[in-house]
């Protein structure tokens, strides 16, 4: 079948390119003209693009703004600068062309990137957001999604850890899903990849284009549920040819807010003390006399550090003639703040277009990267072992994390918390690190036969290898398991190899026509993908020694190898429209065939309309001044989302192996149920927007409201054990998300001194409207999702301080256990018993933002630029599930500093936030959750400040455009929070809302530097 | 250009079936599978895996023995006060345990796993063509493991759904609960049919039931259900067991499936299989090092044990001259306990800490003669005492035989010896429950240890949480668990929980 389609292609190509070859090229008689490019003020714009329309030469600006093209006289010239308005100028026979470019607010004319295709900012029906990379550039950030945080409206991005290299969350439009994820589908120059968006590198982007509503992502049907962001590269811009450079390098800090305030050596031994008195036991040697220690061991402090960071870019765009090609070399590194932690990644992108003549185009585009990560496991509740930033905290400030002599103890037992390992020695001595090579690549041939007439046909590959290993020694050692270096039998490694690669043919034809006033543009195509992985992991034990880290010196190897595939067939379909610019229509369709759904549920139809009227091009408007533009946009839709295992529709008999006597013996046990009807979430969504700019577009304003109802949710629903099965993955459910987005965009001052404003906020709600079996409420480690509630809200006891003495304990509810002094609930179901579950569990809050909010403060004077990013978000709780250890009371764990007040007596009841510390009793306070670790989430986090100084170079032969600027990334956190980071959790979902403590984010200070040659 | 598009979308799309279909590569589909007898063969084996962690695989897990005997006066635990992690396991000894108890889903998800897997094979295995004598062995063996699942369940839940056919919908996978009698006749008929379908043991391979283990079922069930005549034709017809000489080697290792055992669960401490047993380490006590102990490699703390301690009441009823208790009972003296007891029985050691080899004994020939002792004598029969003695006065006891005695006093006696001969075996509860003893004994029990905190292995100065050991007669039966309550709005949780 393959060669089948292969060889028709080449047939259908090859004829093509006969017909374009005997189209001839026309001759004209050429002309010079030369001219002075400034802007506004009168002041020389260096670097400007002069172009010919609708030819591919073109030429830069020198340092005075002069330049000097031939073209034919009546010819038309191009004047671009980013941030000024083009300028169109017919030669009309002259050799001398001044031109004065204007500084635009915002271009109506500006072409967004969308599905399939551009359109102008004027003609876009849809929720559509665009931020090009000279907003993203000085932010210094591995990853494109950390650089866009605060800048779109109704777009949540949560730095959820610092880990080098990961950690970003994005959630469109509040959008959940039980279990089909919620992160967008990435599109790269038209290519939903299937790696990790993270492996970009961001120098390398042009524009990023999110898409919101259903009608703009419809093209991508069964994967647009989640929104769609497009990411597109640059590509050189006709008639240049520059080098640029542009690096920085930094230092990364832990901002002391956030910081656990955790017990110094004194105040440990001397609650250490205190509780071995309460208990009635003698107090150890040890704990005689808190006042010797003093501070101690601040074991955060002993565990992390200052890193670098640094990150060099070298491109060159060149655009002569036929040939245009775009290199972006790049190379990244972060030392992580946490010791033993790193990322760095190398990456090239070649982006190459050749043009025959004006009807023919080919390209070839190849981005192959490399990155690498040592990775300690940082995150979590210690004993999701070994979680060692809160690991770490837990241990007695009474232990050395280094003798006086210099050495290193291996362990920190004796010390009064539970025996384990000398943190400072396990983070360095635990090998974990990963290495992953990737080639994004794609090829493409667009032919114009006729005017208007595009066909386009694309080959696009992913291919991705990554190796991981994982080395344990046996003088690492874990909480309750001090290390033993002579015991080699815990020694153990793991190793993880995967290949991976998708590849997509599509090909599309598109006309544009105009017809009098009536515009149409017509997009018809056919795409087929296929994604395949191989993954092995395999882990050894039997190690003599801690020597030889590879699994040669490993006795026993175990592990397996997995294999996954999907295939997905598609047909699009779309049609715009509209009338004197004015009266806008637009649908879209697309229909997708994919292998991961059963038999009967395989084709979906994910179609969409929408419509667009631009009020203020009507007479009616054209007194009113202040008004520049005005357009009300409507679109309706149905996409889908497809985030299921590749085989979870067929039932499958697994190896269940039992021994017999001595003999080991294979054995199989059914693993589940088939379903041939499992198909895609379906989300149908209706968005109504209107945009208006005031005082010739100097404030713009946006609005948009949506709703959309999710149903057929895919999700692997428990039912009944009674079943013989714990679950059956099916599509079941329904939830609605609605919400507002406003973005308001305003030149504050303009002249010497500008000031520029980039302000968004959104305000988004969901319910669930149906659930799984029995509509059976969902639970997550604290959330609860009920029908016709919000979706995972926080559901613990609810906390009422302590019983603070004999009268309280007798009038209150108790659960068994209780005692005055210990932890006091409330009786939510009024049975006169506390019990740890659903009927005295609540709802404590909700983990969902009511708002999140973005602001960019962007000012220049002279050759001076200042900007300023910030975000929030506010109305959501986190629970600090963490909490419940760093405050546990029988003096396992060294603890809070707030800690000392607890309950000691009906005389000295502390501050009632505590609990007595007998043994026996203090179970209840730390194991049972509840509302007491419940805080507001609330926050606003300047996530950028840089200042920027243009150096004059004037007359300099080698360099222009020196620009050095200093930046101050997550400069700072306002919060309540207590935990470390208001935004570890991402928001929204069915199962976020907890903190279970992570790796610390940075506050990063970088100079930097940028030029071309 | 249209027009060739569309051919090559015709095209496309007439292999698109071919072109869509992606079947795991890794794994064998349900369709493909219950055809064979290899394929049964291997489901049988499936059958019995999750009564490994029925009866307790997994340091930090509640085995059966929680339910069986830490619930009754057999056994309790040593107070953890260095880590209480673990404190969700002493619920079910302190009678505070609720629905969200490890032990109770323990037990309920894993007997209901075996009962779908056995429903599984039963409805696809009289389609499958092959030799008759193996496919009347392999449905013998999954209407026993069926039957032995719903007496597990009936007895520590009482009323339970009952699901006899794997479901094909959705719709199906909620049942109600069927009243006690319904799942009790099912057993017998489970139990009855699967008798008729087994081998003798000499015919069955080791470590599979043969007809033996049906009996002793069915005897089991009738002695629950007072129905006495019914019990003992099931139990006389137990035969092919006999005792082994010295009582030690019946629970070692060395000798999984000998000559006495009619049903155990299997465990093997192959290193990769994850197969091995571990609840010897959960016996013993918390040690820094449990290598202490004999037959133990050195290595880490087992600070998760401390379990299923023998209680002095216990200790304190053995006859001293009965060699059962050396072979029942350790005792350990350093690193502060003074001569803490805890369970030998399944003590033999480790190759690799903490995997250990022993398997679990379900059903014995001796506990086959002490129900049929009770059978004969509730139906006031003399060859009770002649039974009661052969397990009693077994050369391996050294102890005397029992003179002749009164119906009622013999019944106390038999109680006894079972209490001994089965200890640790996860009878005691049930048979405290049986006798309707379980009430006073236990909230007697909850006085002793209240009242001396630190002869029942609390530290000094900590005793039981306040409401603990308030046994009610809704205490007899467990709390479902909550998983099914949340998902079953047929199912009414248990009174008192």
């Amino acid at each position: 079948m393959k060669t089948n389609v292969y060889s028709i292609s080449i047939r259908f190509l090859s004829q093509a390119l006969v017909i374009v070859l005997f189209s001839c090229v026309q001759l004209l008689a050429q002309t010079n003209i030369s001219g002075t490019v400034t802007d506004d003020k009168k002041i020389p714009m260096p670097g400007a693009t002069v172009t010919v329309k609708g030819t591919t030469t073109g030429v830069t600006t020198d340092v005075n703004g002069k330049y000097a093209i031939s073209s034919d006289a009546n010819a038309i010239l191009s004047f671009s600068f980013i941030g000024y308005k083009v300028q169109e100028v017919a030669v009309a026979g002259r050799s001398v062309i001044n031109v004065e470019l204007d500084a635009q607010s915002q271009n109506l004319d500006d072409v967004v990137i969308v599905a399939y295709g551009s359109q102008s900012k004027h003609n876009v029906t849809g929720a559509v957001q665009t931020v090009n990379q000279k907003e993203l550039k000085d932010i210094p950030a591995s990853q494109l999604t950390q650089k866009l945080q605060g800048k779109l409206a109704g777009v949540q991005i949560n730095q959820t850890t610092g880990i080098p290299g990961q950690g970003m969350s994005v959630r469109i439009r509040g959008q959940a899903s039980i279990s089909a994820g919620s992160e967008p589908l990435y599109v790269v120059d038209g290519f939903p990849i299937t790696g990790n968006i993270a492996n970009i590198n961001p120098d390398e982007i042009e524009t990023i284009s999110v898409l919101k509503d259903a009608s703009s992502t419809s093209l991508y049907g069964s994967r647009a549920a989640n929104g769609v962001v497009i990411v597109t590269t640059k590509r050189a811009k006709a008639g240049t040819s520059t080098i640029s450079v542009s690096a920085y390098t930094g230092i990364q800090q832990i901002p002391q807010k956030g910081r656990p305030d955790m017990m110094n050596a004194t105040e440990f031994a001397q609650f250490k003390k205190e509780v071995a008195i309460e208990n009635g036991q003698t107090v150890p040697d040890i704990f005689q006399n808190p006042e010797q220690y003093g501070e101690g061991t601040n074991w955060y402090d002993a565990v992390t550090r200052s890193a670098s960071i640094q990150n060099y870019s070298v491109s060159f765009n060149s655009s002569k003639d036929k040939f245009s090609t775009s290199v972006v070399a790049g190379y990244f590194k972060q030392n992580g703040v946490l010791l033993n932690s790193d990322y760095s990644r190398y990456s090239l992108r070649i982006n190459t277009d050749y043009k025959f003549n004006d009807k023919v185009k080919v390209g070839f585009n190849a981005a192959p990267t490399f990155s690498s990560n040592h990775t300690p496991q940082s995150d979590g509740i210690w004993y999701n072992s070994p979680s060692i930033v809160q690991s770490s905290l837990l241990t007695s400030p009474l232990a050395p994390y280094k003798n006086a002599d210099g050495s290193i103890p291996l362990n920190t037992n004796g010390y009064g918390t539970a025996d384990g390992p000398n943190w400072y020695n396990q983070v360095q001595v635990v090998k974990n690190k990963a290495r992953n090579s990737g080639l994004l690549a794609n090829g493409f041939i667009e032919i114009e036969p006729i005017n208007g007439l595009t066909y386009k046909s694309s080959i696009n590959i992913d291919l991705g290898n990554s190796v991981s290993d994982y080395f344990y020694p046996s003088t690492a050692g874990n909480v309750f398991n001090a290390p033993n270096e002579s015991d080699v039998s815990r020694i153990n490694a793991s190793h993880g190899n995967s290949l991976g690669y998708s590849w997509l043919w599509e090909n599309t034809l598109s006309y544009q026509k105009s017809i009098g006033e009536h515009q149409f543009d017509i997009l018809g195509g056919y795409t087929s993908q296929t994604a395949h992985s191989e993954t092995g992991s395999f882990s050894a034990t039997g190690f003599p020694d801690n020597k030889v880290q590879t699994f040669n010196a490993a006795k026993t190897i175990t592990g397996g190898t997995d294999i996954q595939d999907w295939t997905l067939l598609s047909y699009v379909g779309r049609v715009n429209y509209n009338f004197k610019q004015k009266y806008i229509l637009s649908a879209a369709i697309r229909r997708d065939g994919s292998s991961k759904f059963g038999v009967d549920k395989r084709w979906g139809n994910f179609p969409s309309v929408s419509a667009g009227w631009i009020i203020s091009d009507e007479a009616f408007m054209s007194n009113i001044k202040a008004v520049s533009f005005l357009k009300l946009r409507a679109s309706y839709g149905v996409i889908g989302n497809n985030n299921v295992g590749n085989y979870t529709q067929y039932a499958s008999v697994v190896a269940t192996n039992n021994p017999v006597g001595n003999q080991y013996v294979s054995g199989k046990s059914i693993a589940g149920l088939n379903n041939t009807a499992l198909g895609w979430e379906n989300t149908k969504e209706l968005d109504l927007g209107v945009d208006i700019n005031f005082l010739n577009n100097r404030i713009n304003f946006g609005y948009d409201y949506y709703h959309k109802t999710t149903d057929a949710l895919l999700y692997t629903v428990d039912i009944p054990i009674s079943s013989g099965f714990f679950n059956f993955a099916t599509n079941i459910g329904k939830l609605a998300f609605w919400g507002h987005e406003f973005t308001l965009s305003s030149q504050n001052l303009r002249g010497n001194l500008t000031w520029n404003t980039d302000f968004n906020i959104s305000f988004n709600k969901n319910k669930a409207l149906a659930l799984g079996t029995a509509n059976a409420a969902i639970f997550g480690d604290n959330t609860i999702t009920e029908v016709g509630k919000p979706l995972g809200q926080l559901y613990a006891l609810e906390w009422l301080g302590v019983y603070k003495d004999q009268a309280d304990f007798d009038s209150s509810p108790r659960y068994a256990g209780a005692e005055v002094g210990t932890v006091k609930f409330k009786d939510v179901n009024g049975d006169g018993i506390v019990t740890n579950d659903d009927r005295d569990k609540t709802v404590v809050g909700n983990s969902a933002p009511k708002a999140i909010f973005g602001i960019t403060n962007s000012f220049t004077y002279k050759n001076f630029d200042l900007s300023i990013v910030g975000a929030g978000a506010f109305g959501n709780k986190i629970i600090n599930v963490s909490e419940r250890f760093t405050t546990n009371l029988d003096g396992t764990f060294n603890v809070l500093k707030g800690v000392s007040q607890r309950w000691r007596s009906e005389e000295d009841p502390g501050a009632g936030i505590y609990g007595k510390s007998k043994a026996n009793t203090t179970g209840y306070e730390r194991d049972w959750s509840s509302s007491k670790f419940i805080y507001n989430a609330n926050y606003f986090t300047i996530k950028n400040i840089t200042l920027g100084y243009q150096v004059g170079l004037k007359e300099n032969k080698y360099i222009h455009g020196l620009r050095v600027y200093t930046s101050i990334q997550h400069a700072f956190v306002f919060t309540k929070y207590p935990g470390g980071n208001p935004e570890v959790s991402a928001a929204g979902g069915l199962f976020s809302g907890s903190d279970y403590t992570t790796y610390p984010v940075p506050r990063t200070f970088t100079l930097g530097i940028n030029f071309n040659l | 250009m249209k027009f060739k598009l569309f051919i090559l979308g015709a095209l496309l799309s007439s292999c698109s079936d071919d072109f869509l279909t992606k079947v795991p590569e890794t794994v064998v589909s349900a369709a493909d599978f219950y055809k064979t007898e290899s394929d049964f063969q291997q489901a049988i084996v499936g059958l019995y895996n999750p009564l490994r962690t029925l009866y307790g695989t997994g340091l930090a897990d509640a085995g059966a023995w929680s339910m069986g005997e830490m619930r009754s006066d057999n056994t309790t635990f040593s107070f953890n006060a260095g880590n209480r992690g673990y404190a969700d396991r002493e619920y079910v000894d302190l009678f505070t345990d609720d629905a969200n108890s490890g032990a109770t889903s323990n037990k309920y998800n894993n007997n209901y796993i075996i009962i779908g897997r056995a429903n599984q094979v039963l409805r696809t295995i009289d389609a499958a063509a092959f030799d008759e004598t193996q496919k009347n062995n392999f449905k013998g063996q999954a209407l026993f493991l069926r039957a032995f699942c719903y007496f597990d369940l009936v007895q520590y839940y009482g009323d339970v759904p009952l699901a006899l056919i794997p479901p094909t919908s959705f719709e199906q996978t909620s049942l109600p609960r069927s009243p006690k009698a319904d799942v009790y006749k099912q057993i017998i008929a489970d139990a009855t049919l699967a008798a008729s379908l087994l081998p003798d043991p000499s015919k069955q391979i080791k470590g599979y039931v043969a007809n033996g283990a049906a009996y002793a079922l069915l005897g089991n069930v009738h002695l629950v259900l007072k129905q006495w005549t019914e019990a003992e034709n099931a139990l006389t017809k137990v035969q092919g067991y006999s005792l082994m000489s010295d009582y030690a080697a019946v629970f070692d290792p060395n000798n999984k499936n000998n000559v006495e055992s009619i049903f155990e669960v299997q465990y093997l401490d192959e290193p990769t299989a994850g197969s091995a047993s571990n609840f010897a380490y959960n016996f013993l006590p918390i040690l820094a090092d449990p290598g202490v102990i004999p037959g133990f490699p050195s290595g880490n703390t087992n600070s998760y044990a401390g379990w299923n301690t023998p209680t002095p009441d216990l200790i304190n009823i053995y006859d001293q001259s009965d060699k059962r208790k050396a072979a029942s009972i350790g005792f350990y003296n350093g690193e502060g306990y003074t001569n803490r007891p805890y369970i030998k029985k399944f003590t033999h050691g480790a190759k690799i800490a903490p995997n250990t080899n022993d398997n679990w004994p379900v059903y014995r020939y001796a506990e086959v003669l002490l129900m049929l002792a009770e059978a004969q004598n509730e139906q006031g029969k003399a060859t009770a005492l002649a039974n009661l003695n052969a397990v009693h006065a077994h050369s391996r006891t050294g102890l005397a035989p029992i003179a002749s005695t009164g119906q009622a006093e013999l019944r106390e006696l038999i109680l006894k010896e079972r209490q001994i001969e089965l200890a640790f075996e996860n009878k005691r509860w049930l048979d405290l429950v049986r006798s309707g003893k379980a009430v006073a004994i236990m909230n007697a029990q909850g006085a002793k240890i209240r009242a001396n905190p630190e002869a029942y292995y609390y530290p000094k100065g900590i005793s039981p949480v306040s409401g603990s050991y308030t046994v009610t007669e809704s205490k007899l039966l467990f709390p479902i668990p909550q998983r099914e309550l949340r998902l079953n709005p047929d199912i009414e949780q248990n009174p008192g929980y």
